[in-house]
C-alpha cells in the first residue's frame, strides 16, 4: 500500500487484550516504539503513544499522540514552568468517521475563531481574531500516509467553553485503518487478566 | 524609579566583581597572528616564540579534528612557561572543545585504579556534539507576578504572562524558575526564551513597542520584534557532552545524578564499548559529531611505567585526544623502575611524542612578564623597582620574583605610597627568602636543627619515593 504500512508490517508486534481494549506494541527497526490501544467495540484508536529516543539519557518519556497524557507525580516539585490551569489545552480523539480535537477553556464566541489548513506541513491552524490563541495542530495520521488535506473536510463548533474541531476522515485513511485492523487481528493476543496478571494460587 | 535605581547599582557592583588572581590568570590566548607567527608580547604571553608557534600548529591540528592520538611533550626548566602555554592553548580552543588539565600525581587514588583514572581523563577530553530537539517558549513578557507569602517563609508563587503577535498565555512558575527570573531581572516588555526542560532563560532584547518607555533602557539595549505564531516551539539545539559524561549517565541505574554526587567509581569496559559503538553509529547517521580535545598532563614524570605503557596503547585508539605533557625533569629514573630515561619517560613513548622545548627567559622578557603580572595584581611599580625585581628574577627564579610583587606592594601600601619603590622590594627581599638563600641558611645552621645527630648516610637512598 505505502511506505508507512510496510513499515508497520515489518515492525516486531505484540498484542494483549485487557478488558475491552486491545493493546498493540510495535518495535521498529530504527529503535522507535509505538503503542496503540483499540476499543474492542468500536475498533477505534483510543490511545497512541511514541517513544523515540532512548539514546543518550536512557529511557525517554512517552510522547502521547492520542489520548490522555501520562500522569505526573509530584509535578509541583519538578515543574519549572507550565501553563496555568485556566489556559486552553487540547485533547484528541478518533471516531469512526472523524478526527477530532477539543480545545477546552476557550471562552470566546464562535465568530472569533478561524480554522484553516496548511497543506505543506499537514496542519490545521487555529487563529483567533482577538489574538488570544493560536495553534498549529499537526495531523500525523494524514502526514504518514501522505494524504493531502482539504479545507472542505474541516468543521468546527463551540459549546461548553470548548472549541471542537472535526476533520472528516478521507477515503484513503479509512481504507488504511481497515487493512491495518485486519493485520492486527492476526497477531496472537494474550489476555491480560488470565495470562499476565492472573493469580494462580497453587 | 527607586527600584530601577537600586537595580542599576546592583548591576554596577556585578561588573566590578573582583576575581581571584592565579599564577596564570593573565593569559587569554597564545598570542599568535593569522599566519600562526607568535607576536612577542600578546594576550598575556611573552617570549617562547618557537614553543608558542609549535603549539599554535598543534592548535590548528586540534581544530581540524582529523588527527587523533598525538602526543606533545613540553620540556623545559622550572619557570619557563610550560603550564602557561598549556593554559593559553586551553583559552585559545574556546569553550566548545574539551580541555582536561590534570597533574601526573592525580591518578593515584584508592578509589580507582591508575588506568581507570587515565581512561576517564582521556574520555573527558573527547567531546560529542549532538543535535537535539527541545521545547522552548519564546515570547514577549506582558506581566510578571511574584508573590511571597506574608510570613516570609514557604514557597513563592509566581505567574508569568507571555504573548506573541498571535496569542497570549498565562504560565505558572516553579520555585527554581522564580529564582532565575528574579536573577535575570525579567520585566514586562522583554522578549525572552525559556528552555522548557532545563529552565534556562535567555533574554533576546526588548520589544519595539516599548521603545518609547522613558528610563528603563540602558546603552546596550537591543530592540527586537515581538515573536510570531505559537509561544511554544520545537527548536533544534546543539550541545556538547564528553564521552565520560555519557559513560557516567549510562553506567548507573540512577543515571545522571551520579554526575553531581561525584562518585563515579569505575566504569565497566562493556559500557564503554557499547557507547563507542553507539557514538560511531550516530556519527555515521550524521546525528553526532566527534570533537577530539586536548588532555594536558602536568608533571608527567609522576606517572609510572604501567601508565606509560597504557598510554602507548591508548594513543593508538582512533578516539584518542591529543595529549600534551609537561615535565621539568632531565634524565631521571622512570617511576616504578630503576631505569633512567630522558624526562623520566620511557623511550618508546618518547619516540611517539613530538617534543617542544621551552628555554629560560632573557632579561627583557622577564621584565615584560613582571609588568604584566603587576598589572594583573593591581600594583604600581616604579621603573627602578622593576629593574631591581628583574635582576632578582634573573639571579633567583621568576616564581620568586612574582611572589615579591604582592608582598612589596603590601609593604608600599603600609607606608601609604602609591608606587612600589626599590626599598620596598629590598625589604620584601630581606623578609622572604628565596630557595637559594634558604639552602645557604640551612647549610650554615644545620647543627642547630632537630635530629641532626642522626647519621644520614644510608638514609639518602631510602628517601627515594616510588
Amino acid at each position: 500500500m505505502n511506505n508507512w504500512f510496510s513499515k508497520l508490517q515489518k515492525a516486531k508486534k505484540s498484542c494483549i487484550i485487557d478488558r475491552n481494549s486491545r493493546k498493540v506494541h510495535y518495535d521498529f527497526e530504527d529503535g522507535k516504539e509505538l503503542v496503540e490501544q483499540y476499543d474492542l467495540l468500536t475498533n477505534c484508536v483510543t490511545r497512541r503513544a511514541w517513544r523515540t529516543n532512548k539514546e543518550l539519557k536512557g529511557e525517554d518519556a512517552w510522547d502521547i499522540e492520542v489520548g490522555d497524557p501520562e500522569p505526573k507525580y509530584d509535578a509541583e516539585q519538578k515543574c519549572m514552568i507550565r501553563e496555568n490551569s485556566t489556559q486552553p489545552f487540547i485533547t484528541r480523539r478518533i471516531t469512526k468517521i472523524n478526527l477530532e480535537w477539543r480545545i477546552r477553556n476557550m471562552p470566546y464566541p464562535i465568530d472569533v475563531y478561524s480554522v484553516t489548513i496548511d497543506k505543506g506541513s499537514y496542519s490545521l491552524i487555529v487563529r483567533t481574531t482577538n489574538k488570544k490563541y493560536y495553534k498549529e495542530i499537526n495531523v500525523p495520521d494524514l502526514e504518514r500516509l501522505g494524504i493531502e488535506m482539504n479545507q472542505e473536510n474541516v468543521n468546527f463548533c463551540h459549546k461548553f467553553n470548548t472549541l471542537i474541531i472535526t476533520y472528516k476522515k478521507p477515503q484513503g485513511l479509512r481504507e488504511f485503518e481497515a487493512t491495518l485492523l485486519e493485520e492486527i487481528k492476526k497477531i496472537p493476543a494474550k489476555n491480560y487478566d488470565d495470562e499476565i496478571n492472573g493469580c494462580k494460587p497453587s | 524609579m527607586a527600584a530601577a535605581a537600586a537595580a542599576k547599582i546592583a548591576e554596577v557592583r556585578e561588573t566590578t566583581r573582583v576575581e581571584r588572581i592565579g599564577a596564570h590568570s593573565h593569559i587569554r590566548g597564545l598570542g599568535l597572528n593569522d599566519s600562526l607567527e607568535a607576536r612577542n608580547v600578546s594576550q598575556g604571553m611573552v617570549g617562547q616564540v618557537s614553543a608558542r608557534r609549535a603549539i599554535g600548529l598543534v592548535l590548528q591540528m586540534v581544530k581540524d579534528g582529523r588527527i587523533a592520538g598525538r602526543a606533545v611533550l613540553l620540556a623545559g626548566q622550572p619557570g619557563t612557561g610550560k603550564t602557561a602555554i598549556a593554559t593559553a592553548l586551553a583559552a585559545a580552543l574556546g569553550y566548545d572543545t574539551p580541555f582536561t588539565s590534570m597533574a601526573g600525581s592525580e591518578i593515584y587514588s584508592l578509589e580507582m585504579s591508575k588506568t581507570e583514572a587515565l581512561t576517564q581523563a582521556i574520555r573527558k577530553s573527547i567531546g560529542v556534539r549532538i543535535k537535539e530537539e527541545s521545547e522552548i517558549i519564546e515570547g514577549e513578557v506582558v506581566e510578571v507576578q511574584i508573590e511571597r507569602p506574608a510570613t516570609g517563609v514557604g514557597t513563592k508563587v509566581g505567574k508569568l504572562i507571555l504573548k506573541t503577535t498571535d496569542m497570549e498565555t498565562v504560565y505558572d512558575l516553579g520555585g527554581k524558575m522564580i529564582d532565575s527570573i528574579l536573577k535575570e531581572k525579567v520585566q514586562s516588555g522583554d522578549v525572552i526564551t525559556i528552555d522548557k526542560a532545563t529552565g534556562k532563560i535567555s533574554r533576546l532584547g526588548r520589544s519595539f513597542t516599548r521603545a518609547r518607555d522613558y528610563d528603563a533602557t540602558g546603552q546596550q539595549t537591543r530592540f527586537v520584534q515581538c515573536p510570531e505564531g505559537e509561544l511554544q516551539k520545537r527548536k533544534e539545539v546543539v550541545h556538547t557532552v564528553t564521552l565520560h559524561e555519557i559513560d557516567v549517565i549510562n553506567s548507573r541505574t540512577h543515571g545522571f545524578l551520579a554526575l553531581f554526587s561525584g562518585d563515579t567509581g569505575e566504569i565497566k569496559p562493556e559500557v564503554r564499548e557499547q557507547i563507542n559503538g553507539k557514538v560511531a553509529e550516530w556519527r555515521e547517521e550524521g546525528k553526532a559529531e566527534i570533537i577530539p580535545g586536548v588532555l594536558f598532563i602536568d608533571e608527567v614524570h609522576m606517572l609510572d611505567i604501567e601508565c606509560f605503557s597504557f598510554m602507548n596503547r591508548a594513543l593508538e585508539n582512533e578516539m584518542a585526544p591529543i595529549v600534551i605533557m609537561a615535565t621539568n625533569r632531565g634524565i631521571t629514573k622512570i617511576r616504578g623502575t630503576n631505569y633512567k630515561s630522558p624526562h623520566g619517560i620511557p623511550l618508546d613513548l618518547l619516540d611517539r611524542t613530538i617534543i617542544v622545548p621551552t628555554s629560560p627567559y632573557d632579561e627583557k622578557e622577564l621584565r615584560e612578564i613582571l609588568s604584566i603580572r603587576c598589572e594583573e595584581e593591581d600594583c604600581q611599580m616604579s621603573d627602578n623597582a622593576l629593574t631591581v625585581l628583574t635582576r632578582i628574577c634573573k639571579e633567583t627564579s621568576l616564581r620568586y620574583g612574582m611572589q615579591l610583587i604582592m608582598t612589596s606592594s603590601l609593604i608600599a601600601r603600609k607606608r601609604k605610597a602609591q608606587e612600589v619603590e626599590v626599598e620596598d622590594i629590598k625589604r620584601a627581599y630581606q623578609l622572604f627568602f628565596d630557595e637559594g638563600r634558604s639552602v645557604q641558611f640551612l647549610k650554615e645552621y644545620q647543627q642547630e636543627f632537630m635530629f641532626n645527630e642522626v647519621e644520614d648516610d644510608q638514609d639518602e637512598d631510602k628517601m627515594e619515593t616510588n
